[in-house]
């Protein structure tokens, strides 16, 4: 296990070195400057110039890499080139933003999609099963941006129940920064929820046909306890297994929707540097969501291993 | 072969797609007067509340010295007071200074009286020291952006507490309304010593509120100070600015009433908007301009000197004033904005003071003339050309309204849609044939005119040379009376609308939503919107 761990971290740093480089290269390649980008139609040589200096973008392209990645080993991911500030700050600040909303989204597409699935399972073919069919099909379907613009209309605007956008930090205050986020998470979690009903509605309907359900009906077993105690807990599996793989599916949707909710999150700060053409805050967001990538699946790997002792690590172990 | 079918298949279908967008004829731009102040007359106004303005871009760094988003500007009215600014009818008037400068030695000294009994927001006095810091920051910081602005100055210089003077070899006569704008801004000298670079992170200035925090990427809070001179006019307690990039969220929210006000409201969105009850409409008339750029001998980069452009437009100024007499304006303009917009002809704003006869005159859509023009330059028709636009939906629109327009006019033009940023790399780097862009505009038309036109200036894309331009252009800098100065922009445009480096299309409106639960909020013709005498309307919650 010990040197399983070491070969994943070795190639974790390769995998992060070349995420780097890539990221590098790449916004650099792209058309348009930073100080062009931020002086805008204003733009006057002179000043572009001396902004370019200040930044070392005039540097040759080695010793911009350079610089950066000394600094990344310091700690300092640079500072924005748009606002002046750190760039650590600003991740410091939106990264909870879109923890909180993925976190509650997630907790949002569980209830409803295991609710929906164990439902639709139990009342096969009668019209439970047809609502929570139907709820599948719109929340695969329907386009997050969409449903996004639908809820603000309707549920902000018309009814007046949510705040159209906004957000207040949840440790600080608690009720109203859920409140601020829910419509936000019940968008995002739409889809996830529709994906987990489908799970769990096909593993317990494949788990209530086995053998070993039927015999503890014939013994006589109560059918509540049949669901939660053989159906619920063995579809379970699969279900977390899915969960685990759509993670990341909710961290790109946040874009989205963090873009329509007007989310100060990760995913809105990822979009604006990128039109901002803001290089420091464009690579320190793809090295965090390439660690964060990294960590994960040496996560669920690990974690892999210690459910099932069957599934071994790195071969023999 | 197939592949061949397919891919015409396929352009058919583009030219099908982008090229049947309709320029209906529509009936004349219907009077769309200046509504420049939320009156706050026949209300009770509310002490105390906190206003929430919806900003359509983040504002880059609140520095006077080095900012260049315009949106700055909207965040710094509140909280940093200029030597000058502009009124509802667009005429300069003192704001820290106590009357317009005083123009001695032909114009060649600017003496500028200052408030007395004022104090910056961190208790520093105001006065003719502090101003000088400031302005001579302006001057020597090495990323200023103002330098240029003030032209060129020999000295500031204190001539008592209360008044500074500046110094020129020669006149210039833009200089007011420069201070009028971020170069009047004046920073409190402890607070540049403490923070130096980083004043932008917690600026102090002279102003009805004070700068409290900026979350990144969302918001930026001022409180109201109890310092400023006319405290007694100030009724909010806060206003926050939120940053809301795409104009259909402003929208709801203003709907939603979670925020009070929102600017750049567009023109397509308006009508709804208004069928709201409790949403009101600022608007006037802006400095700037939309227009399209020819490469004519931007070869080498904005800057460089001029060089050769392949391209039929480059080589034969009947071939852009054919292009020209081909847009009829009025049509293209009304369809496509609705109406909101005014077709322009020049980058003089027929509502200032410096609009004349000769700068008001517009070429006539004659597309038969065009023809001819284009015979006469030995082009066969259609002259295909493309242009290079950004890729937001208002702009789309009116770019195939004007391949429509052209069309009859004879050129084909293909439309390049392309991302903002690299929209202005190309621009600046001289990769087009015509490109569709704006200016925010300036009070005074040297802003709006010599770095576009003279040659080898920073802003000058078409890569436009004319020596009796730069002459004239140089002329009206060094005079002093707006008159005379009027006189020789009037020349100038004369002469732009001979050589067509570029073609001055529309003027837009600059438009801003409020909530009728608030008063006191005005836009004036620089187009920002001003909050600092804004207030709740008593009553309403």
């Amino acid at each position: 296990m010990a040197r399983y761990l070491l070969h994943r971290l070795w190639q974790s740093l390769v995998t992060l070195f070349l995420a780097s480089v890539v990221v590098f290269v790449g916004v650099r390649a792209l058309p348009g400057d930073p100080a062009l980008a931020l002086a805008g139609e204003e733009a006057d040589p002179a000043t572009l110039a001396a902004v370019r200096a200040d930044l070392g973008l005039d540097q040759p392209l080695v010793v911009q890499y350079g610089a950066f990645v000394k600094n990344l080993f310091r700690g300092d991911l640079g500072t924005s080139i748009a606002t002046g500030t750190p760039v650590t700050d600003l991740i410091a600040t939106t990264l909870p933003v879109t923890l909180w909303l993925s976190l509650y989204a997630l907790t949002v597409a569980v209830v409803i999609g295991i609710g929906a699935g164990v439902v639709a399972a139990v009342h096969r073919g009668r019209w439970p099963e047809w609502i929570a069919n139907g709820f599948t099909l719109i929340g695969l379907s329907v386009p997050s941006f969409w449903l996004g613009i639908l809820a603000i209309l309707y549920l902000a605007v018309g009814l007046r129940w949510f705040p159209a956008s906004g957000y207040v930090p949840v440790l600080e205050e608690p009720l109203r920064g859920l409140y601020y986020l829910t419509l936000p998470a019940l968008v995002l979690g739409t889809a996830l929820a529709a994906v987990i009903m489908r799970q769990t509605r096909s593993s317990m309907l494949e788990t209530l046909s086995a053998d070993y359900v039927r015999t503890a009906r014939a013994k006589g077993m109560r059918e509540r306890r049949v669901l939660s105690r053989f159906a619920l807990r063995n579809s379970m599996i699969v279900v977390v297994t899915i969960i685990g793989l759509q993670l990341g599916g909710l961290v790109s949707g946040a874009v989205v929707t963090e873009r329509i909710f007007g989310l100060p999150g990760f995913g809105k700060l990822t979009l604006d540097s990128v039109f901002t053409r803001d290089y420091p805050v464009i690579q320190a967001v793809v090295i965090i969501t390439t660690l964060a990538y990294i960590v994960i699946n040496l996560g669920i790997d690990v974690l892999y291993s210690l459910i099932n002792p069957r599934i071994r690590v790195g071969g023999k172990a | 072969m197939p592949a061949r079918t397919a891919t015409a298949a396929l352009a058919g279908l583009t030219l099908l797609l982008v090229g049947c967008y309709p320029v209906q004829p529509r009936a004349a731009t219907p009077e769309r007067p200046d509504v420049t102040t939320v009156s706050a007359e026949g209300t009770s106004v509310e002490d105390g509340g906190d206003l929430v303005m919806g900003l359509s871009a983040d504002p880059d760094q609140l520095d006077p010295t080095t900012s260049s988003s315009l949106y700055t500007r909207y965040v710094m009215s509140s909280i940093c007071e200029k030597l000058y600014d502009i009124d509802a009818e667009g005429e300069l008037v003192p704001q820290l200074a106590t009357a317009l400068p005083e123009l001695r030695d032909d114009g060649r000294t600017v003496r500028i009286p200052l408030r007395t009994g004022v104090e910056f927001a961190d208790g520093t006095p105001f006065d003719a020291a502090a101003v000088r810091t400031s302005l001579e920051r302006h001057l020597t910081k090495e990323d200023s952006a103002r330098a240029a602005e003030m032209g060129p100055v020999k000295e500031v210089a204190m001539v008592d507490d209360r008044t500074v003077e500046l110094r020129y070899d020669q006149p210039f006569g833009p200089i007011t309304a420069s201070l009028a704008d971020r170069a009047g801004m004046i920073m409190s000298p402890t607070a540049l010593e403490e923070l130096g670079d980083d004043f932008g992170n917690a600026p102090v200035c002279v102003g009805p509120f004070r700068f409290v925090e900026r979350v990144p990427a969302t918001e930026i809070r001022v409180e109201r100070d109890p310092r400023y001179y006319a405290a007694d006019e100030v009724r909010l307690d806060s206003i926050t600015y939120r940053i809301m990039t795409d104009a259909n969220i402003r929208a709801a929210n203003l709907r939603s009433g979670d925020v009070q006000v929102v600017d750049s409201v567009s023109p397509t969105s308006i009508e709804s908007l208004l069928r709201e009850p409790g949403i009101g409409l600022l608007q006037t008339g802006s400095l700037g301009y939309q227009g399209i750029t020819f490469n004519v001998g931007n070869a080498d980069g904005v800057g460089e000197p001029p060089g050769e452009v392949d391209s039929p437009l480059a080589d034969d100024r009947r071939v852009r004033q054919a292009f020209e007499l081909s847009l009829d304006r009025a049509a293209l303009v009304n369809s496509v904005f609705d109406n909101w917009f005014q077709p322009a002809c020049s980058p003089i704003s027929p509502e200032t003071s410096f609009a004349t006869k000769a700068s008001n005159a517009c070429p006539p859509y004659d597309p038969e003339r065009s023809l001819e023009l284009l015979e006469e330059a030995g082009l066969e028709t259609p002259v295909q050309l493309s242009m290079k636009v950004s890729n937001t939906p208002d702009t789309l629109r009116l770019a195939q309204a004007i391949q429509g327009s052209v069309a009859k006019g004879g050129f084909e033009i293909e439309i390049e849609p392309v991302e903002y940023t690299t929209l202005l790399d190309a621009q600046t780097r001289g990769d087009f044939q015509l490109l569709q862009l704006g200016w925010s505009g300036r009070i005074d038309p040297h802003g709006n005119m010599y770095s576009f036109l003279a040659t080898g200036q920073s802003s000058n894309y078409s890569g436009y040379s004319d020596p009796t331009v730069d002459r004239l252009l140089k002329k009206a800098a060094r005079q002093v009376g707006t008159a005379e100065r009027a006189e020789t922009y009037g020349e100038v445009v004369r002469l732009v609308h001979r050589d067509d480096p570029l073609i001055y299309l529309y003027r837009q409106r600059n438009l801003t939503a409020y909530s009728e639960d608030v008063v006191g909020v005005s836009t004036y013709a620089d187009g920002v919107v001003r909050l600092s005498r804004a207030g709740f309307v008593e009553g309403d919650d």
